[in-house]
């Protein structure tokens, strides 16, 4: 297949060109209460080219069929010819990589029987409906894929890499007359099969959780001193800062470049934030970018200070800095983009606990799991699954509809404690950017203490 | 591709019914106002799905030249652990497909330059010295074949079009992000472009002030485009899916009168001249209007062929599927239909209702929306875009302030509907007035 691509690129009469070729195997199933909802087997494939010309803009085309490539690589020439730029893109220099990567597959799902991952999911959705009758409706899916992905450059990059991926994932929703309510537990794994083994007593939780909510009174509105559980500081730091530290955002703005300078202080000392592609078995992790770049740990805050920003060859080149690896595309269809990967707030001294962090709140919120979020940049929402209010120090009441309002300059300055406990976020679902959704990250981080955060809710 | 797909499955399986689609589309971008990318992506695909002893199974593939025999077998494994459902597929009488244009052929015959021009134009209309403009303009044309072993074929060329302008502007610490989009089946008109460049420029230049949130149980004025918070859980509860697990707040109310008597909601896949609507549903269901909700009464809940058989009822048209997966109930065009039909046209914002606000707020973007506990109506959201309005009149644009509110209790007294509607995406809708919504602030 590289030598399919590569004479494809040595044909094109562009001055670069790269070829990306996708095959994925995938499978899933699904049920909805007691019922299947579907068992199946998939394969997809399709290529993606890319060209870029002196002083002309970028020419893109992606196809399922492969047999089109080479028409495709002059289709994109042309397309490329019709952008005129006074400005010319550049990309950043990179050494070209020559490699097979192959992740590993820790029980490869291709080799499982569809009947065999019906069977464990159905364990995990029966868990969740026999917690109490009140569990009405639940829905578990069950998916795997193992992807190979072939890119070849016209700079002699040449990459073969095998990515796996396991995702499962339970909604249990409750309900007592008119009031609903849903726990969620997701797992996401760049694993194989026998990595999602064993979890049984989590989906019951959930269920537990959701029913436990239906008694639960709504969170009232106004500003707490907040505590975000794990779970909740990894999506808070994905949203508050993450989207900010894509250079995409800054490159060709100079206002935001401004308000982005690196120097600039955006926490507490307390505060240290980065990205680290090149971790071993996350969900973001990938030896290579879609560009060919290999991925690495890029600090983004250092001791509250601004210090870097996540990059494509093309905003590293228009910032003189240096490409992080961080280009990626959900799939063949799609151009690579400036995304995050494994995003983490670093944790705090070692031996700083959650007691320290809840001492002294008189009255405040703990903030548990998270439903998602998402920003606007400056303004950004992170939604918790559950939350309790803290009372006198004290963990107190079970709320729900717990939603954070952030402010990029005021919340992440008020982070005044944070905990040693750190873990990655194995979940599922993913990152929505320029239409690419679900991109497979991760996020990690210990409890963080928000001084100050506004809680929507009846005030 | 699916005749021959069908003819082998005729005799291998109960039954069985397929979808074929290949989808074309062009893109151009301009990023801070400047023409980048031009794109095009080729895709086709084809789904299948089968009854065998009964049971339900499917499978899909985006091979070039897919193999019927492959495909098939891998279809009735799945349907070796598939449920039991007696599926009532269309048969070839039930087949009158209204009449719908889906197809334009100049937004077929549209040029990359003819595309590229349409995007300068914007960048040019939308161009502000303190402002970046992102610009795409996406053309797409598709084909659509669907068919089932009963003999039932449905057919048609789809055009559509999507221009979205998206501006950014910040000062000092301050982001200010405004975005609005004509989307349509047919190329936009000048006069279209320029309703979206004014769409634009009103909320850019009435946010341009910072003021500070009120705070409390207050009116607020909810755009379109800030309507989508009130409009999902409806969406939700009124799919036969939930309502068949159990899970919807809305099952068993059909006929009761839950919202606000001049409220009426449809979902229409006849309209002209949207991307959404279409003769036939991906299983082969003709095309018709459904009254989701009809003068404040539950009306009807969309389905499926394989829900509405589980349900013991009809299929509403409302299939959808993928290349992959099986099919599932999918909204086509969502309108609101409401008091206020006969008033003057008006595209101020807040769509003429703020005449009587005496504090309260516009809310034209929520962030998060989607991500709590939807179903329930429960909403609590940051807003993105929102302007206070005092005395009737608007003061300036607000920041850190979160709106909360449960859709159900909102949409029973509705204080007012605009005299603003229009398409946003698949939704018409004019602003909506709503009583006793909870702002925070810090």
């Amino acid at each position: 297949m590289k030598d399919r691509l590569a004479a494809a690129v040595k044909k094109s009469r562009a001055d670069y060109t790269e070829v990306r070729v996708e095959r994925t195997w995938s499978s899933a199933v699904a049920f909805r209460g007691r019922r299947l909802e579907t068992a199946t087997v998939s394969e997809d494939q399709g290529g993606f080219v890319r060209v870029l010309n002196q002083g002309f803009g970028w020419g893109i085309a992606s196809f399922t069929s492969l047999d089109a490539l080479p028409a495709m690589v002059t289709r994109a020439n042309e397309l490329s010819r019709a952008v005129r730029l006074e400005e010319p893109i550049r990309l950043a220099e990179t050494a070209p990589q020559t490699a097979d990567a192959v992740l590993e597959l820790d029980g490869d799902v291709r080799g499982v029987a569809l009947g065999d991952k019906k069977k464990l999911l159905d364990r995990y959705n029966t868990a969740m409906l026999a917690v109490a009758d009140l569990i009405v409706d639940t829905q578990a899916s069950y998916r795997d894929e193992v992807s190979e992905v072939w890119y070849v450059n016209s700079e002699g990059t040449s990459l073969y890499q095998l990515r796996p991926e396991v995702v499962v994932s339970g909604t249990a929703i409750g309900r007592r007359n008119g009031t609903i309510e849903k726990g969620l537990e997701s797992i996401g794994l760049r694993k194989g099969w026998n990595s999602v083994q064993g979890f049984e007593p989590q989906f019951r939780v959930v269920a537990q959780r959701a029913v436990d909510l239906l008694a639960a009174p709504r969170v009232r509105g106004g500003a707490y001193p907040v505590i975000l559980d794990n779970e909740l500081a990894g999506v808070f730091i994905h949203e508050a800062f993450g989207h900010l530290s894509e250079a995409d955002f800054v490159y060709e703005n100079p206002q935001a470049r401004e308000m982005m300078t690196l120097g600039r202080r955006f926490g507490k000392p307390v505060l240290n934030v980065g990205d680290n592609g090149a971790e071993r078995g996350l969900r973001g992790t990938l030896p290579y970018d879609d560009e060919g770049t290999p991925t690495q740990d890029t600090p983004l805050i250092r001791e509250g200070i601004l210090v870097g920003r996540l990059h494509s060859r093309e905003t590293a080149a228009k910032l003189g800095e240096r490409p992080t690896g961080n280009a990626r595309a959900i799939s063949f269809r799609h151009p690579p983009i400036v995304r995050m990967t494994n995003t983490y707030i670093a944790p705090g001294k070692n031996g700083v606990g959650f007691k320290d962090l809840i001492g002294d709140i008189k009255l405040g919120v703990y903030a548990c799991g998270a439903f998602g979020g998402q920003t606007m940049l400056e303004n950004f929402s992170f939604t918790a699954g559950w939350g309790y209010m803290i009372r006198d120090g004290q963990v107190a009441e079970l709320v729900k509809d717990v939603v954070l309002a952030g402010n990029l300059f005021q919340t992440l300055d008020r982070i005044d404690h944070i905990a040693g406990d750190f873990t990655w976020n194995q979940m599922g679902g993913g990152c929505g950017k320029g239409g690419q959704f679900p991109l497979p990250v991760t996020e990690g981080a210990p409890h963080v203490r928000i001084e100050e955060a506004l809680i929507g809710g009846d005030v | 591709m699916i005749d021959r797909l069908l003819e082998r499955a005729r005799g291998t399986v109960d039954n069985a019914d397929a979808l074929w689609r290949r989808e074309e589309q062009t893109t151009v971008a301009f990023e801070s106002g400047r023409l980048k990318a031009a794109g095009i992506s080729e895709e086709a695909g084809l789904n299948l799905r089968v009854l065998a002893n009964g049971r339900m199974g499917v499978a899909g593939t985006t091979a070039a030249e897919p193999d019927p025999d492959a495909l098939l077998a891998r279809a009735r494994a799945s349907a070796e652990l598939g449920e039991m459902v007696e599926l009532a597929f269309p048969t070839p009488n039930s087949q009158l497909l209204p009449p719908i244009p889906t197809y334009f052929e100049h937004t077929a015959n549209a040029s990359l330059d003819d595309l590229i021009r349409m995007g300068r134009l914007l960048v040019e209309r939308l161009a502000r010295p303190d402002c970046q403009i992102n610009v795409a303009v996406e053309r797409e044309v598709a084909d659509t074949a669907v068919g089932n072993t009963a003999g039932a074929r449905g057919e048609y060329r789809a055009t559509g079009i999507a221009v979205i302008a998206d501006v950014t502007r910040i000062a000092g610490d301050d982001v200010l992000m405004v975005y609005d989009q004509y989307v349509g089946a047919d190329l936009p008109s000048d006069a279209d472009l320029e309703t979206l460049v004014r769409s634009v420029e009103t909320r850019l230049t009435a946010a341009l002030r910072v003021v500070t949130p009120p705070e409390g149980a207050l009116p607020v004025v909810f755009t379109p485009a800030g309507l989508a918070a009130v409009v999902l859980p409806l969406e939700q509860a009124l799919s036969g899916k939930t309502v068949l697990q159990g899970s919807s707040p809305l099952a068993g109310k059909v006929g009761e009168t839950l919202f606000d008597e001049r409220l009426s909601i449809i979902d229409d896949p006849l309209t002209p001249g949207r991307p959404l609507s279409r003769p036939v549903d991906d299983e082969c269901v003709p095309s018709r209007c459904t009254g989701l909700v009809e003068h404040g009464k539950v009306g009807r809940f969309v389905y499926d062929l394989e829900t509405a058989a589980r349900a013991k009822t009809q299929s509403t048209g409302n299939g959808r599927r993928g290349v992959f997966g099986k099919p599932h109930i999918g909204y086509t065009n969502i309108l609101f239909r409401g008091a206020n039909g006969s008033a003057e046209r008006d595209h101020t914002l807040g769509g003429g209702l703020l005449g009587d606000l005496d504090d309260g707020l516009i809310v034209d973007d929520l962030i998060g929306v989607g991500q709590g506990n939807v179903i329930s109506g429960a909403f609590s959201h940051p807003v993105g875009l929102a302007y206070r309005v005092q005395r009737g009149e608007i003061t300036g644009r607000v920041k850190d302030a979160a709106v909360a509110g449960n859709a159900y209790d909102l949409l029973k007294r509705i204080g007012g509907f605009g005299s603003d509607g229009r398409w946003l995406g698949a939704r018409w809708s004019p602003s909506l007035l709503l009583e006793g919504v909870s702002i925070a602030r810090r």
